[in-house]
């Protein structure tokens, strides 16, 4: 191996390597899967990660690959999927969203704890209304800010609520007690 | 596992052997899919309409992948191309998986399972996970496992008698004292009675008498009571422990160490003083409830239903509001414990905040934890003060109306209700009051029962469970000569997810075998299976030709000796490690043992010798170290195979070395099995087992599999140039900071 790759390979490891977000071309394979084309050359089965899942759902979007040593590895990120094209944008939100499915809670009716460590959430979701059982619920039904709610339920699901103020008082007073 | 579940619309359950509902597809929106399978293939439908269908043999392999938020099922055609079948929400992972796991059956062997044979994740009643269990520890039978429970009262039977007697006793005494105090005041204060002078003084007699007799029936009782409980305690507790330590890898691995500690002490304790407390007191406050009952209502009917009617109702009010004061009282805790939480992580820290010169935002941190809990605190006491005398006053609210009407009926204004002295009024709230404390006592009891029933559960679990490595009736100890075969092992922890696919390989005895691959790849998997931790889930591993299933467990792993990558030293001596396997050796051996392991130089130094403590609260001793004592055990042991995983990793390359003399001593003669993810200590390995992807992928000398150019190549490859990389970038110079 020659030293320019080795410098070449080195720098990927030490530095964000932002993406130039115009030479990016994203397209969905035929597994439906999202593969890239970028600086002439074209990578299967990207990685797409949000690096802040809590704060932003389009900057800072990490793009891999695993090599043919199947290691991890990174082409770079993107910081703000707003210097997509609007087609580009489309995809690739659409498959953050199905990748990072989060139903948002709009109500919540009624936690009933069964004093075990279990509590049993009635919420309104944007995916409908649902009874969500949490297990441990100190850890997994919790604020993660001063605005936003997140709760994973004993199947590994997640909901949350972005601006907890959103909601109606009586959903409001219901969370009180528990968060 | 059920996996036909339901049927697209307009179509029968009976056309297809699977069928599981998926709901999302596509875009991230819900949809009412279903993914069913036939004798042919795979069929997927989207609101009723078949959007696609594929042959089982469209792909290589079937799996199913968590995503962060939901997960899917793929066809995977090779290494990079996959397809994504359906998703679903996390809820369905299982079923999904295990659907993979028959259809990737079938097109390894062409045997299409019909009925799944994996337990229920979760409870069919209630829903909640099964985590392992057999039978959900909240829904289990109440009456079935407290009549387990009691029946471990058994062997204290006459003990536990004379406590419930001293007990029962001691409530009859509680029921005939306010008999007396009606005599009292109807036959002596109220007539102001001066000339029966002796009756009075037999009465107070009887009444000192009373509290003597209590007073020595409660500490019987107590002392009773105390032994039952403590013994009580004791067996469980060991019953636990031994049962614990016989399960096999599989069960105990399914239950954190926290989960079985908890088992072993604070769901046995709660049993303990469960079944001394409550077993007691069920008997007395039901009986004493009983007797008070049938002593008012022959006093007089009509005022005892006065005292009874409201209860009903009061005791759902009350209920209720305890469960608000349960709530403020949770909030609290939580709180607290956010409060320890952040002061455990700021002590801790203490190094990083000082550097980092963040005090200040520490003590904001601290301040706003601080001031959340007592906020919360003063909040739940406030709750508490309001709704607590409240609670008690409705609960003896019977009470009032007793004497309301009783001072009317001695007054005789209510001639409908008869008449009463003052004497049978008092002795008449008296009882009333007697009937609350049961009562209290029963609101509590559901939660009481629901808590311990699942206590219960848990622990007969353990106790009952059946332990899936055992030993046969016919198995042998053998004389271990150290030739290991792997005959087509297919193995996975989780059913669905098999770690080990198909591995065939002959181990002979006195070489070392190195086993190589990426991390997650099934190395210590291997190990695993050698030592039995786990039994294969298809093909077989022998030892000399018999299959270790046949080999009696303390027989195999008494002439297998293991020197993992971190060394757990038990609180006890140097020498106590070092004779851990082999109590019996004497203390020559141990040296020997030592000096061979290269451990002796370091225990001289000790400032007890041999018997200089470690473990948690004992002596520190490092790294390297603790891997000499683990090697010193493993040669005092003197097994016929040795295990080495990842046994100097977490050392740095001139310990590395040190150490290396010392396994170098203990492997010669020996059936040796290394893992070691830097490849250069395996040199002197007589043979490399390379795993890719759960197969055997390669299998000779180091020189032979360079040759070949295959998955070892490339390994040796990548960490040459790891090593290289390390090496420029300790020779470059620091970059100069921007000004």
């Amino acid at each position: 191996m020659d030293n320019n790759t080795l410098t070449e390979e080195k720098f990927e490891i030490d530095r964000l390597t932002i993406l130039d977000c115009s030479k990016l071309r994203f397209y969905k394979d035929e597994g439906n899967f999202i593969s890239l084309e970028y600086d002439g050359k074209t990578y299967f089965n990207v990685r797409l990660t949000r690096l802040i899942p809590f704060y932003s759902d389009t900057t800072y979007i990490s793009v891999a690959y695993d090599n043919e040593d199947g290691e991890f590895t990174e082409i770079g990120v993107i910081k703000d999927m707003a210097e997509l094209s609007e087609e580009q944008f489309k995809l690739l939100d659409e498959y953050l969203k199905y990748k990072y499915y989060m139903p948002e809670i709009k109500k919540v009716y009624s936690i009933k704890d069964n004093s075990r460590g279990f509590i049993f959430v009635d919420i309104e979701t944007t995916s409908g209304r649902k009874t969500i059982c949490i297990r441990d619920w100190y850890s997994n039904f919790r604020m993660l800010s001063e605005k936003l709610l997140y709760a994973v339920d004993v199947d590994g699901n997640k909901y949350a609520c972005h601006d907890i103020d959103s909601l109606d008082r009586k959903s409001l007073s219901i969370l009180e007690i528990y968060v | 596992m059920n996996l036909l579940l339901s049927a697209p619309r307009g179509h029968d359950l009976s056309e297809y052997l699977f069928s599981l509902p998926f709901n999302l597809y596509g875009k991230a929106k819900k949809v009412d899919g279903h993914l069913c399978v036939t004798r042919d293939g795979l069929e997927v439908y989207v609101d009723g309409e078949k959007v696609d269908g594929y042959r089982f043999s469209d792909f290589e392999e079937y799996a199913c992948e968590q995503l962060i938020g939901c997960s899917m099922m793929v066809g995977r055609i090779d290494d990079t191309d996959r397809k994504c079948i359906c998703a679903f929400t996390n809820d369905s992972f299982i079923a999904f998986a295990e659907l993979c796991k028959i259809i990737n059956h079938y097109l390894t062997t062409g045997i299409m399972v019909e009925q799944s044979d994996l337990e229920e994740p979760k409870c069919p009643k209630c829903g909640l996970p099964l985590d392992g269990y057999s039978e959900c520890p909240y829904c289990a039978s109440k009456i079935k496992t407290f009549s387990k429970l009691f029946s471990r009262v058994k062997p204290y039977k006459g003990v536990f008698a004379i406590a419930i007697l001293c007990t029962v006793l001691g409530e009859v005494l509680n029921v005939v004292s306010p008999k007396i105090n009606q005599i009292l005041i109807d036959d002596y204060v109220q007539p102001q009675n001066t000339s029966h002078w002796l009756g009075f003084a037999a009465l107070c007699a009887a009444m000192f008498l009373i509290v003597i007799i209590n007073t020595v029936l409660n500490w019987a009782n107590m002392k009773a009571s105390y032994y039952v409980s403590l013994n009580l305690g004791q067996d469980l507790r060991q019953d636990v422990f031994n049962k614990t330590l016989e399960l096999s890898m599989n069960s105990i691995s399914k239950k954190t160490a926290g989960d079985l500690i908890n088992r072993v002490s604070n769901d046995a304790n709660k049993l303990q003083s469960f079944l001394t407390d409550n077993g007691k007191n069920a008997v007395v406050r039901v009986l004493s409830l009983i007797i008070v009952t049938v002593i008012i209502f022959a006093m007089n009917w009509k005022l005892a239903l006065l005292a009874i009617i409201p209860i009903p109702i009061v005791l759902v009010v009350v209920k209720k509001l305890y469960n608000v004061i349960h709530m403020y009282y949770s909030r609290v805790w939580r709180f607290s414990n956010a409060h320890s939480k952040l002061l455990h992580d700021a002590l801790n820290g203490i190094r990083v905040i000082k550097t980092c010169g963040t005090e200040k935002a520490e003590i904001e941190k601290y301040r706003a934890a601080s001031e959340k809990w007592a906020k919360a605190a003063s909040k739940a006491e406030i709750v508490w003060n309001l709704i607590w005398p409240f609670c008690d006053f409705m609960l003896t609210v019977g009470n009032y109306f007793v004497i309301y009407f009783g001072s009317l009926m001695i007054l005789q204004r209510i001639p409908a209700f008869g008449t009463l002295t003052l004497g049978e009024l008092i002795q008449f709230t008296t009882y009333v009051s007697m009937l609350y404390t049961p009562l209290r006592w029963l609101m509590q009891l559901p939660r009481q029962l629901a808590d311990v029933s699942v206590s219960a559960s848990k622990v007969f679990e353990i106790l009952e469970e059946k332990t899936d490595v055992r030993d046969d009736a016919d198995c042998v100890d053998l004389d271990i000569q150290g030739d290991i075969k792997f005959d087509h092992v297919f193995f996975g922890y989780k059913v669905y997810n098999p770690v080990l696919k198909d591995i065939t390989c002959n181990i002979e005895k006195g070489k070392m075998y190195g086993i190589v691959g990426h991390s997650g790849v099934g190395k210590s998997t291997m190990i695993n299976l050698i030592l039995r931790l786990y039994d294969v889930t298809q093909g077989s591993v022998s030892i000399d030709g018999v299959d270790i299933r046949k080999i009696s467990q303390k027989s195999l792993r008494s002439q297998v000796g293991v020197v993992l990558q971190e060394t757990y030293l038990f609180e006890g001596t140097v020498l106590e490690n070092i004779t851990y396997a082999k109590p019996d050796a004497t203390f020559e051996e141990v040296v020997q043992a030592a000096k061979i392991a290269h451990a002796h130089e370091f225990v001289t130094k000790l400032p007890d010798g041999y018997n200089t403590r470690v473990g948690n609260k004992g002596y520190t001793l490092s790294g390297g170290e603790r891997q000499r004592i683990a090697i010193a055990r493993a040669i005092l042991h003197d097994p016929k195979i040795i295990i080495l995983d990842e046994a100097t990793a977490s050392l740095d390359t001139e310990t590395e070395k040190q150490i290396q003399e010392g396994l170098n001593e203990l492997c010669k003669g020996r059936t040796t099995i290394a893992i070691a993810h830097r490849l250069s200590t395996l040199s002197n390995a007589d043979c490399l087992i390379v795993l890719d992807k759960g197969r055997l992928a390669e299998m000779g000398t180091h020189d032979e599999l360079m040759r070949r150019k295959g998955v070892y190549f490339n390994l040796v490859m990548a960490q040459r140039k790891t090593t290289k990389m390390r090496a420029a970038n300790t020779n470059m110079s620091p970059r100069p900071a921007k000004a």
